[in-house]
């Protein structure tokens, strides 16, 4: 017995036909789940150069081996080629949604072709239907969840969901996994919308079983102990993601005024303390989570009384909130739970936003471009108009759609100073001028601008590595760094853990239960080694897409422009740092001067000889 | 006399109760197979656990023209002799709150609050202590484990 379910669902849109792909052993063993799976079909699956927003690209839910278990806070993942950025997209989601693809009976779902009406796929305990979305298409993310809710007469079903954004291929487009869980990031929503596919809608009582159930629960109550004996998760527990405002603020990381500064007059307006006094009511969970990070409530007074809101999460209080100029909690609760509903990317709608305030600050946007509204920073009514204008696509909102990389190309006019991205993701909401081994992180990570491939700022604010003290501002041992957290984190994605729960649960533990799950001897070395396999499938894809060295790069506003005053007051992070950086980074990786991976290396992971391991089901091919 | 009460301002949704539950019942992971629910309500600002309370006057336990569920007179737990149970479903029928129901061999199945374990098995997991086993005494109620 095997914690699998042996098989994949593939699902080709255009002409409406399905199959069952029977999980490849080799798939299961080298790949594991989750992004594994995900970089490896992708690779496999689609041609070089393939238009995100056309039929022939696929996209993908993929839970891991453990999801589904009581292995605490497991996950899924949307990947895909995004449309934001050209390169591998994975987005991680909560909820309950990754669970209910393994009770459906599936390892993952493989869509491709675009449906020829707008539709959604109903899948209930493994009988799979295209469904018209007639009824539900234009809806938000909410009413939509509700309406299929009523339609199906159950409230137990599980939905991923896009929004009018989706809808409208904004590319930064998300896909819901009811209630505030996201597949958020590089416009997974708008890959989803392109394929005329509003909602993935699952009903499942299909068992996970594990091949060793006794050792399993040992380890499973191994990792229990190792949440409820951290720190770190009981911090999550009490304040939530917010806890870190304070600290991003003491240490200048906090996005201000589109990244102008890292620390913002308002941030108390925005920290766990004020959001709990405005409306927190209790502790939520993902499927699974024994950490509870959420904190759901409804807006006490003002003018947002009654609104019922999940805790504003730091990366969203921050870009909505201090990156915006706002510091009412209110406020940006109110603009990221309307984000949630259009089906927009928070973070990246945070970004937008305030590159397209500072272009009208600036004289580059006037009041032509926006119908007579005035923009400016600390003004919730200028980022309604903005999230409403990027939704409907018209005018200046079509342009902001694609993105600032898009947006900042098309307008020139020097936007590009403060078009704050990287390889076209709008750049998380952690300033990286101070914190070099950051910036070297977000300029390799394999989606773009990504905090979640590796977060060296724990190392570099305070932490040790190797057990030395590392310094903050050192050049030197960065690369090794983040090298080796790209690896843990990619070998944990093919789980798929979720980020908090992984500073509480050791590595050994992880490979406890994925030995007693799968059968399979697991030691952390090898765990290791899957990360970086999994690293380097990824690297492939993107190499074959074309990226090269000049793309591992960061903008100007951190290349140029030093901090302006703070405790941090001129720092920043030269090109010529940042080729030291990546210097060391690709020699730690193995990689040449281009970031292509050596043949030595292809051939220590077992990617030199690596077939073919997922195909188009032979009935699809076109024969004529 | 136990009982098992599950408190809404406290559950997280995260169903690490029905994974629990649902393995021990069936040797497998499936909030669907369990013997507790847990419902979503107001956009997710509520999340309510749904258990057998092992009732005073079981409907279950009535409705059984066989004789196959009685109640353990020390503890309260209303079990089911799989032997006696014909699957004829009339339990499952009289249950409003959908507690009982047929397992995979058609025989009535229900929650026995784990009997014989040091506590049942979704309390254990429970983390937020959103369920409580419940000592039913004279002089009032004691949280149990």
């Amino acid at each position: 017995m095997s914690v699998y379910m042996g098989k994949l669902l593939y699902v080709d849109l255009t002409s409406e036909t399905i199959t069952d792909i029977p999980l490849d052993p080799q798939l299961a063993d080298y790949y594991v789940g989750g992004k594994g799976f995900g970089a490896k079909i992708l690779y496999d699956l689609l041609p070089a150069n393939c238009e995100p927003l056309s039929p022939q690209n696929i996209l993908m839910f993929l839970p891991g081996p453990l999801t589904g278990t009581l292995a605490p806070a497991m996950r899924g993942c949307v990947v895909t080629k995004s449309p934001l950025t050209g390169t591998f997209a994975d987005s991680y989601f909560g909820g309950h949604f990754a669970q209910e693809i393994r009770f459906s009976g599936y390892d993952g779902f493989i869509i491709t072709g675009a449906a020829p009406e707008p539709s959604y796929l109903w899948i209930d305990d493994g009988k799979v239907e295209i469904c018209s979305a007639a009824e539900i298409w234009g809806l938000d993310t909410f009413s939509t969840v509700e309406k299929i809710r009523v339609k199906l007469g159950d409230v137990s079903v599980k939905t991923a969901c896009i929004g009018p954004a989706g809808e409208k291929m904004v590319s930064f487009a998300l896909i819901n996994c009811e209630y505030n869980r996201h597949a958020g990031r590089a416009g997974t929503g708008a890959v989803m919308g392109s394929k005329n596919l509003k909602a993935l809608v699952l009903r499942g009582s299909k068992a996970v079983t594990v091949a060793d159930p006794a050792n399993f629960g040992e380890a499973v109550d191994q990792a229990y102990l190792e949440v409820d004996e951290d720190e770190t998760a009981a911090g999550f527990n009490t304040y939530g993601t917010p806890a870190s405002i304070d600290f991003a603020n003491a240490e200048q990381l906090l996005p201000t005024k589109n990244y102008y500064n890292g620390s913002f007059e308002g941030a108390a307006g925005l920290n766990a303390e004020a959001q709990s006094e405005h409306f927190w009511l209790r502790n939520v969970a993902c499927a699974g989570c024994p950490i509870a990070c959420g904190k759901v409530g409804m807006i006490k007074k003002g003018r947002r009384k009654g609104l019922i809101t999940d805790v504003v999460e730091y990366e969203t209080a921050a870009m909505i909130g201090s990156n915006l100029g706002i510091s009412d909690v209110r406020e940006v609760a109110y603009l990221v739970k309307k984000c949630d509903a259009l089906g927009l990317d928070g973070m990246s709608a945070g970004g937008v936003a305030g590159f397209a305030i500072e272009a009208y600050q600036k004289g580059i946007i006037t009041k032509d471009d926006t119908g007579g509204q005035e923009l400016k920073f600390g003004d919730s009514a200028s980022v309604e108009y903005l999230l409403d204008n990027i939704t409907s696509r018209e005018g200046l909102g079509n342009l902001l759609a694609r993105g600032v990389k898009f947006a900042s190309e098309e307008m020139g006019k020097g936007t590009d100073a403060y078009a704050v991205h990287i390889k076209g993701l709008e750049s998380p909401a952690w300033g990286p001028r101070s914190v070099p081994g950051m910036a070297l992180a977000l300029a390799t990570a394999d989606r773009g601008g990504c905090h979640q491939r590796a977060f060296p700022i724990l190392y570099e604010v305070g932490g040790e590595w190797n057990g030395e003290a590392v310094d903050r501002d050192t050049l030197k041992g960065k690369g090794e760094i983040v090298a080796h957290l790209q690896n843990y984190l990619a070998a944990l994605d093919t789980l798929v853990k979720c980020d908090f729960a992984a500073y509480s649960i050791k590595d050994s533990t992880y490979c406890q239960m994925l030995e007693a799950a799968t059968g399979n001897q697991w030691n952390v070395d090898k765990l290791m080694q899957l990360g970086e396999r999994v690293w380097n499938q990824v690297k492939l894809f993107n190499l074959r897409e074309g990226f090269s060295r000049t793309d591992d790069t960061l903008p100007r506003r951190f290349t140029e422009e030093p901090l302006p005053a703070g405790p941090q007051e001129g720092k920043k992070i030269t090109l010529n740092d940042l080729d030291q950086l990546l210097d060391e980074y690709y020699q730690v990786r193995g990689w040449g001067n281009s970031g292509e991976p050596s043949p030595e290396k292809l051939k220590e992971l077992g990617l030199d000889n690596m077939p073919t391991l997922v195909q188009v089901p032979a009935q699809y091919i076109e024969t004529d | 006399m136990y009982y098992l009460r599950g408190e809404f301002d406290l559950c997280t949704g995260c169903g690490a109760c029905q994974l629990a539950c649902s393995n021990r019942a069936t040797g497998g992971y499936s909030p669907r197979l369990a013997r507790l629910k847990v419902f979503t309500e107001k956009e997710n600002l509520v999340n309510r656990p749904l258990v057998c309370t092992q009732c005073e006057n079981p409907f279950c336990m009535n409705s059984c023209f066989f004789d196959a569920i009685s109640q353990v007179k020390e503890t309260g737990l209303v079990f089911v002799d799989k032997e006696k149970c014909t699957g004829c479903g009339n339990c499952v029928a009289a249950c409003p709150d959908e507690m009982i129901k047929l397992d995979s061999n058609k025989k009535a199945d229900k929650c026995d609050m784990c009997e014989g374990l040091p506590e049942p098995l979704c309390v254990k997991y429970c983390i937020p202590r959103a369920l409580k086993l419940i000592l039913k005494k004279e002089t009032g109620e004691v949280v149990a484990k």
